[in-house]
């Protein structure tokens, strides 16, 4: 599925999913960040003002003192109107409580000096606590604030809202922006698959602009070039190669169609005949051996012909051919000659039709009373 | 001798069957892979040549079931397509010769020859006598009329292919091949040359001429009758 989808397409998922991710890694970061600096500022808040009435109270000897500071308290716990305050005996009976309704669940008594919060009528409350020892031996008191911090809690609730709006604005708008980047991007391969595109046994010359491609699209670029070269010396070379036949055979073929048309044109006796057959022999012969023969350098042209790489003692191999061609030297009064050895890794076959070809020629061509010489050696 | 000859080319089957009847072998052809596969089934052949491409059927295939039907029959193959992989294919199928189109149907009749020679394990003479002309293989040394005649080695191994052969055309490739181990063609007179020069020895003086050209195709050695 993930391989069929295109590359603009893909390209742009990408965009967006890091976009969109990015995005979030720093919202959260930013709501966690936040959520700690408020509770660190309620936590001061409650702290400072629990330190002041512990030093209030501090100052009482027993419990039943208490109502004796209630002024002071009221002015100190009383002007705050999210917080609400309680003061315990150790017997649990509230001797104040600022506002004077105000209600604190019981199990937050013993959590002294650790943040606790609840949840009362979709109000977040949150608070400490704290025992005043009093100066009287076996006499305490017990403190517990709370602050609402309810408008904190639909702070987060409405940053939250708006940091996943802001998330799927984000990834529709980084999609969008993404398949242009991506297209603009991609430009480059689609003019190269344009041209790509009319390449053919006539156009094989032209070759994709390299210069004004960026730098990933180059190496492709030259590779495509590269084949479009081969193909197009392979088929050069090929229709030259069927030219060249056509060519080569049309001597031939006219002999023999003119030869066996005369031979034909009026009556001859069974010698002539036969003379015309042998010499349309010798005719179709020539031919059938240069079909061999060109056929053999085109495979050798185009590589399909894998020579063999094994040790061949040349001196051998000379000796062998010189042998093959004695006579034929000796009725022309040529001289053949052989000095030297060596060693070499080729294909056995190959060498000595190449070297009887040399010979043949140059028996061919050397006066009566010359010499052919065969010399092996290193770098000669 | 009996030989099939499958070719869907009708000329040259039909050739190919004068060529070969002429040549003293009783010859069927057929034009297509089945006939062929049916023929070489039905009846027991001493030689198949078959063409590689035919309709239908293709020589592969018919040499594939014929081996897998337990026919051991040497088959030789003609083919227009010289490559190197449809050799080895046809070595791997069990084929025994291959022979590329165009060919000499002087070659394509010694390789006949050479196969149906195959079969039969015949003990190898270490003498061998046509007319007056005597050759003892063992001691290198030939005779006629009586008369000690000096060959050089190359000359002795070309009057012994000749004498093997006796009465078979042996084209200038197959000699080559055979006497100097040169395994392509070339256009030069080398056989010629190496021919009249044993015919100087062996003939020239002598009654009758063993050594016979026959035009276009190559030479044999005969006595006449």
């Amino acid at each position: 599925m993930i391989r069929r989808l295109s590359l603009t397409t893909r390209l742009s998922l990408l965009f967006m999913l890091a976009l969109t991710g990015v995005l979030l890694a720093v919202g959260l970061t930013f709501n966690l960040l936040s959520r700690e600096h408020f509770v660190d500022l309620d936590r001061h808040a409650l702290h400072e003002k629990l330190q002041a009435s512990q030093r209030l109270l501090g100052s009482l000897r027993r419990a039943d003192e208490l109502p004796a500071l209630r002024p002071q308290l009221h002015t100190l716990l009383g002007a705050h109107q999210d917080l609400r305050a309680q003061i315990l005996a150790a017997d649990g009976r509230v001797l104040f409580a600022e506002p004077s309704e105000a209600a604190i669940p019981a199990r937050f008594r013993s959590q002294t000096h650790a943040l606790w919060e609840w949840w009362e009528e979709g109000r977040l409350l949150r608070g400490m606590t704290a025992e005043v020892a009093l100066a009287e031996p076996g006499q305490s008191l017990t403190l517990l604030l709370a602050l609402d911090v309810t408008h904190h809690a639909d702070f987060f609730s409405a940053l939250q809202r708006w940091l996943w709006i802001a998330l799927v604005v984000c990834a529709l708008l980084s999609a969008g922006l993404g398949w242009l980047v991506a297209r603009s991007g991609l430009r480059p391969l689609r003019e190269v698959t344009q041209v790509a595109a009319t390449v053919s046994a006539r156009s094989l010359k032209e070759r994709i602009p390299q210069a004004a491609l960026p730098v990933e699209l180059q190496p492709l670029v030259s590779s495509f070039n590269g084949m479009l070269e081969r193909l197009d010396d392979a088929f050069v070379r090929l229709s030259n190669f069927s030219a060249d036949i056509a060519h080569e055979l049309r001597t031939p073929l006219t002999q023999l169609m003119t030869h066996t048309e005369v031979v034909l044109s009026r009556a001859r006796s069974l010698e002539e005949y036969q003379d015309a057959l042998y010499g349309n022999l010798e005719d179709l012969k020539r031919m059938a051996r240069m079909i061999d023969d060109m056929l053999f350098l085109a495979k050798a042209d185009n590589g399909l012909i894998v020579p063999e790489r094994k040790p061949v003692a040349l001196h051998e191999l000379v000796e062998q051919l010189l042998d093959y061609y004695r006579w034929l030297a000796e009725e022309a009064g040529v001289e053949l000659e052989q000095e030297g050895s060596g060693l070499i890794a080729g294909d056995a076959g190959m060498l000595r039709r190449a070297l009887s070809n040399l010979l043949s020629n140059a028996l061919r061509y050397t006066p009566a009373g010359g010499c052919i010489r065969v010399r092996i050696g290193a770098g000669v | 001798m009996k030989i099939l000859v499958a070719e869907d080319e009708p000329k040259i089957g039909v050739y190919l069957q004068q060529g070969l009847s002429e040549a003293g072998f009783s010859v069927d052809r057929v034009a297509s892979g089945s006939e062929a596969l049916q023929c070489a089934l039905a009846e027991s052949y001493d030689l198949l040549i078959l063409d590689v491409m035919m309709p239908g059927l293709d020589g592969w295939e018919v040499l594939r079931r014929l081996r897998g039907a337990g026919q051991a029959v040497p088959v030789l193959f003609l083919t227009a397509r010289d490559r190197i992989e449809d050799r080895v294919k046809g070595l791997e199928l069990g084929a025994d010769d291959y022979l590329v189109k165009p060919f000499a149907f002087a070659e394509l009749l010694a390789r006949v020859r050479t196969l149906l020679r195959r079969g039969q394990a015949s003990a190898a003479p270490t003498r061998l006598q046509v007319a007056d002309l005597e050759v003892d293989l063992l001691k290198r040394r030939a005779s006629r009329g009586g008369q000690r005649i000096d060959l050089t080695a190359k000359e002795f191994a070309l009057l012994e292919l000749l004498l093997r052969r006796q009465g078979e055309v042996l084209p200038k490739s197959l000699i080559a091949s055979q006497v100097w181990d040169m395994n392509f063609d070339s256009d030069t007179n080398v056989i010629e040359v190496a021919i009249r020069r044993l015919r100087a020895k062996i003939d020239d003086g002598f009654e009758p001429k063993l050594i016979h050209t026959v035009r276009g195709m190559g030479y044999l050695l005969d006595a006449p009758e």
